[in-house]
């Protein structure tokens, strides 16, 4: 059991100072990597190495006759999962939404707590102790208490009181948008009719030339880190053919059209990305194209933020309708172009 | 035997290399340019060429290259891929080995061992992993592995590099920039050291290609980098844009660098040879003081994904008693916040606008319900004062017309070649107005929320109000109905609107405007206080050839008329907390009464 603890211990006190090293820029902040697409899963790992860790070291500090006592255990932990929240998670998420991790954190612990009456008089012991005012510190501390409570809470109504608008700052308001919404059945583009759920890209077709999905899968990019294209499936090697033409043919397309916005690497970090809200869509995110068939993204394409229904926020799309820009081949060279890049298989119908 | 022979004077030419290095060494290389004895550059040191990576390291790095980066740097690395022509700057052509963001000194080739992702060791390392900002060059930190991002590398030095080679020590040198003894030296960034540096600014006629006050106006029209493409001297109060900012834009080093090294390709030389390292530290501090900073003269917050400030879209317009003072050196203007609001191309319509020059205005509002007036002050850097009149092209074109497509308002073909393209073509535009418009929704308290106009000048459902200033210095009032709808003229609403200042100097644009706070509720905007009102801001560049649809535009943005702050908001807080004490001291006399009975 000790043995065990003490691993745990080292690897507390390893991960904290790990921690705050990359946010104090003691170590580079990119020691440990934040992998892109696997963030929750990433988060929900580190923090149960650093519940782990803490467990042990708490039980290795209790051996040592240095126990740290359960009202300070609980404030330690709630504060450093709000100070994980805040500093870690990158983008930063918003206030809103930390404080409400920070109430179910703060729910937790106060479980945790309370969960024998031994432990809930523990923790309560220190409270009670201020208020009471025996020493001098606690004296202290209760005057602090008795001015900062009535000044924080004039401080909080006085946010609620101001009219809306006249604080030192405004945030803009929250607007709900729909990513994907649904698509119609049909759609019609330089005068032909093309119906969504029938419709097959014309250019994933195998050197038969017939549609093949499954022939198009073992040519797309490796979906590892970095999405390199499989050895000898080069689209740019003068001898390419057919679907890896297309690729290529595609890819020509995209970066004189589409890269300004969605990226050099289609991640939606274009050269003009930063002025836009909403920001331009990510498609090595697994919840854009990797959720839709091709049809659908034929469609978003050609009609753009234009054709958008009314939940997907057509006013502020500057994704322009591009049956404007390309002909229907071209469209559909890029949506290959689009999977091939990313690595990832259209849905399909069935 | 011959080949033998060759050897042995080769090892002879480099032992003697090697000794005059060791002299020289050994002689203390110091870092100040008139005592340097070593004829090395004052605060350089001699470095080593890197062993070239290994085969297979070359063949990776194909691989990655054919998936990444061909679509822009090209078959060849000749930055000729199928991007090229309609970027500005154009992608590098790598095969004369000349990059611009370096550790060694001017004309050398750049730092890169594919074994060394060092920090400060490796420049072409280092570019790859932060991208080039202001370029479409991305950072690739994320995307490739450190790995990868080395063998690409060093398929590039090796293969598309053509005309030197990283390895040929008959014809490399390599001279770094020594941070031990620099960063030793350095200087911290004093009142007096930017004032120093304010002095060499102008000693060392960095004013005449960055402008008198740095914003890269001093040379805007005839400077070319090796291709013959038109480029622009930096704009310093934008560090965010600066290509070797790594993604740490106030930082020094950056600028100590840059101004070391030179830019090689570019009219930017080293300034090694005749300044002091002393001398440089005061320019790099004064440089860095130029970047823009909030009302604290603290650094923006720069959005690492983006590398642009962050933005709020949330314009506040503050409310004062009287009349809104035409001057922004005003008090009230002065101590009124201002807020950036980001341009990006207008690459939805055409002609699409591949290359804005302008990508971001900063805005302040101010509004006097007393006088019912609301007014905004623009300020926004353009390199070139452009006004169609002066040029002496009259601008063939109605203010309402939209379609100037017909009117030989093109945008950029595909695939033009070189010669053609965007990097070509600059600075060859005929010249039209700068201007800046504004635009809110007619009606706006009836939309049914989140609905809107369209961004781009409405649409029939729901027409806007669009106020246009042009250079020329028309102030013009009219009806959006659509993207390629022509305006519609409002000439009653137009007299009521006030231009109270427009300038351009050293590079900037001031414009403010004022416009009354209520006027006809069916047909111009009502601003009503507290409220969030949607608008758009656009924004043209006349030396770029915008005009019509090919400008920057901005995302939607709010106006936020801030109230006055009303007695009640401090009377019910104060009530609250006085209500709390007597609370607290009931708690605590119970407290004490229980113990007391306990007791």
């Amino acid at each position: 059991m000790k043995a065990l603890m003490s691993v745990g211990a080292v690897v507390g006190v390893i991960a904290s100072l790990v921690l705050l090293g990359m946010i104090f820029g003691v170590i580079p902040a990119s020691t440990v990597h934040l992998v892109e697409g696997y963030m929750p899963m990433q988060m929900l790992f580190e923090l149960s190495i650093f519940v782990a860790g803490f467990t042990g070291l708490s039980y290795m500090l209790n051996s040592m006759g240095m126990t740290i006592s359960r009202f300070w255990q609980g404030i330690g932990f709630v504060a450093f999962i709000l100070f994980y929240l805040k500093s870690r998670i990158y983008p930063p998420i918003p206030f809103s939404v930390r404080a409400m991790y920070g109430t179910v954190t703060m729910v937790a612990v106060f479980m945790w707590m309370s969960s024998n009456e031994e432990d809930w008089k523990k923790f309560r012991q220190p409270i009670l102790n201020v208020m009471d005012g025996l020493t001098p510190l606690h004296k202290g501390l209760r005057t602090f208490f008795l001015i900062a409570i009535p000044l924080g809470l004039w401080g909080f109504a006085y946010q609620s009181f101001v009219p809306q608008g006249a604080g030192a700052d405004v945030d803009e308001p929250i607007e709900l948008r729909t990513v994907h919404p649904a698509p119609p059945a049909s759609t019609k583009v330089h005068g032909k009719t093309f119906v969504l759920q029938t419709s097959q890209n014309p250019y994933r077709a195998n050197p038969e030339g017939k549609y093949d999905q499954e022939y198009s899968n073992k040519l797309i990019v490796e979906q590892s880190m970095g999405r390199l294209m499989q050895e000898n499936a080069n689209p740019w090697d003068p001898k390419a053919e057919g679907y890896l033409k297309n690729v290529r043919e595609g890819g020509e397309i995209f970066f004189q059209n589409c890269h300004f916005c969605h990226g050099d690497n289609l991640n939606g970090r274009g050269l003009h990305a930063f002025a836009f809200n909403p920001i331009p869509a990510n498609f090595t995110d697994p919840g854009t194209i990797a959720q839709l068939q091709e049809t659908f993204i034929f469609w978003r394409v050609s009609k753009g933020g234009l054709g958008l229904p009314r939940e997907g926020f057509p006013w502020a799309s500057v994704m322009p309708p591009w049956e404007q820009h390309l002909t229907t081949d071209e469209i559909w060279k890029v949506v290959l172009f689009e999977y091939w890049h990313t690595g990832y298989y259209p849905r399909t119908w069935d | 035997m011959k080949q033998a022979g060759l050897t042995s004077k080769a090892v002879l030419i480099l032992a003697a290399a090697f000794a005059i290095t060791m002299v020289s060494g050994s002689a203390g290389v110091s870092i100040f340019a008139e005592e340097a004895g070593s004829g090395l550059p004052a605060g350089f040191k001699k470095g080593d060429l890197a062993p070239l990576p290994a085969a297979e390291m070359i063949e990776a790095g194909k691989r990655v290259y054919f998936t990444k980066c061909v679509w822009c740097h090209g078959v060849d690395g000749a930055g000729d891929g199928p991007a090229a022509d309609r970027l500005w700057p154009r992608p590098r052509n790598f095969n004369q080995g000349t990059f611009k963001i370096r550790h060694t000194a001017s004309g050398e080739l750049p730092l890169f061992d594919a074994q060394k992702p060092t920090k400060g060791q490796n420049d072409l390392y280092e570019t790859v992993t932060h991208g080039l900002p202001g370029s479409a060059m991305p950072s690739w930190e994320g995307i490739l592995t450190d790995e990868q991002r080395l063998q690409v590398l060093s398929f590039v030095t090796n293969q598309l590099v053509k005309d030197r080679k990283f390895d040929d020590k008959a014809t490399e040198t390599v001279t770094v920039l020594d941070w031990d003894q620099l960063l030793k030296a350095q200087i911290k960034a004093t009142p007096e050291s930017i004032e120093k540096g304010k002095q060499l600014f102008l000693d060392k006629k960095c004013i005449e290609c960055h402008g008198a006050e740095g914003r890269g106006d001093g040379n805007a029209f005839n400077l070319k980098d090796d291709w013959g493409f038109s480029i622009q001297p930096a704009n310093q109060h934008k560090c965010w844009n600066f290509r070797g900012s790594r993604q740490d834009a106030y930082n020094v080093k950056n600028i100590f660098r840059t101004f070391s090294t030179g830019v090689n390709g570019t009219p930017m030389p080293s300034f090694a040879d005749n300044t002091t390292v002393e001398e440089r530290w005061h320019i790099s501090n004064f440089v860095q003081s130029l970047c823009e900073r909030d009302a604290k003269g603290n650094p923006l917050e720069i959005d690492l994904l983006t590398d642009k400030p962050k933005v709020k879209f949330v314009i506040l317009s503050g409310t004062v008693e009287g009349e809104i003072p035409d001057d922004p050196e005003n008090e009230l203007w002065q101590k009124r916040e201002r807020r950036i609001v980001l341009l990006g191309g207008q690459i939805t319509h055409k002609p699409r606008n591949f290359v804005n020059r302008l990508d971001d205005v900063w805005v302040k509002s101010l509004y006097s319900a007393k006088d019912k007036q609301i007014a905004f002050l623009f300020q926004w850097d353009d390199r070139t004062k452009s006004v169609a009149k002066e040029a002496g092209t009259k601008i063939p074109w109605q203010p309402t017309e939209v379609n100037v497509e017909t009117h030989g308002v093109k945008e950029q073909a595909p695939k033009t070649g070189e010669e053609g393209s965007i990097a070509g073509g600059q600075n060859k535009y005929p010249v039209y107005n700068d201007a800046i418009a504004i635009q809110f929704p007619v009606k706006w308290q009836e939309l049914p929320p989140p609905e809107k106009p369209r961004y781009l000048w409405g649409d029939e459902k729901y027409p806007v109000d669009i106020v246009k200033w042009e250079a020329d210095g028309s102030l013009r009032a009219f009806v959006g109905t659509g993207w390629d709808k022509d305006f519609e003229d409002r000439e009653d609403y137009t007299e009521k609107l006030k231009l109270a200042k427009a300038e351009w100097k050293d590079g900037q644009w001031s414009v403010m405007i004022k416009r009354p706070l209520k006027a006809d509720y069916d047909e111009d905007v009502r601003f009503e206080v507290g409220k969030y009102i949607p608008m758009v801001f656009f924004a043209w560049d006349g030396h770029n050839g915008d005009a019509g649809r090919k400008m920057a535009v901005s995302a939607f943005y709010y106006l936020v008329l801030q109230p006055p702050i009303p007695k009640e908001t401090y009377i019910y807080p104060t009530l609250i907390a006085v209500g709390i004490v007597i609370l607290e001291g009931w708690i605590l006399t119970r407290r004490t009464n229980r113990k007391k009975g306990k007791a």
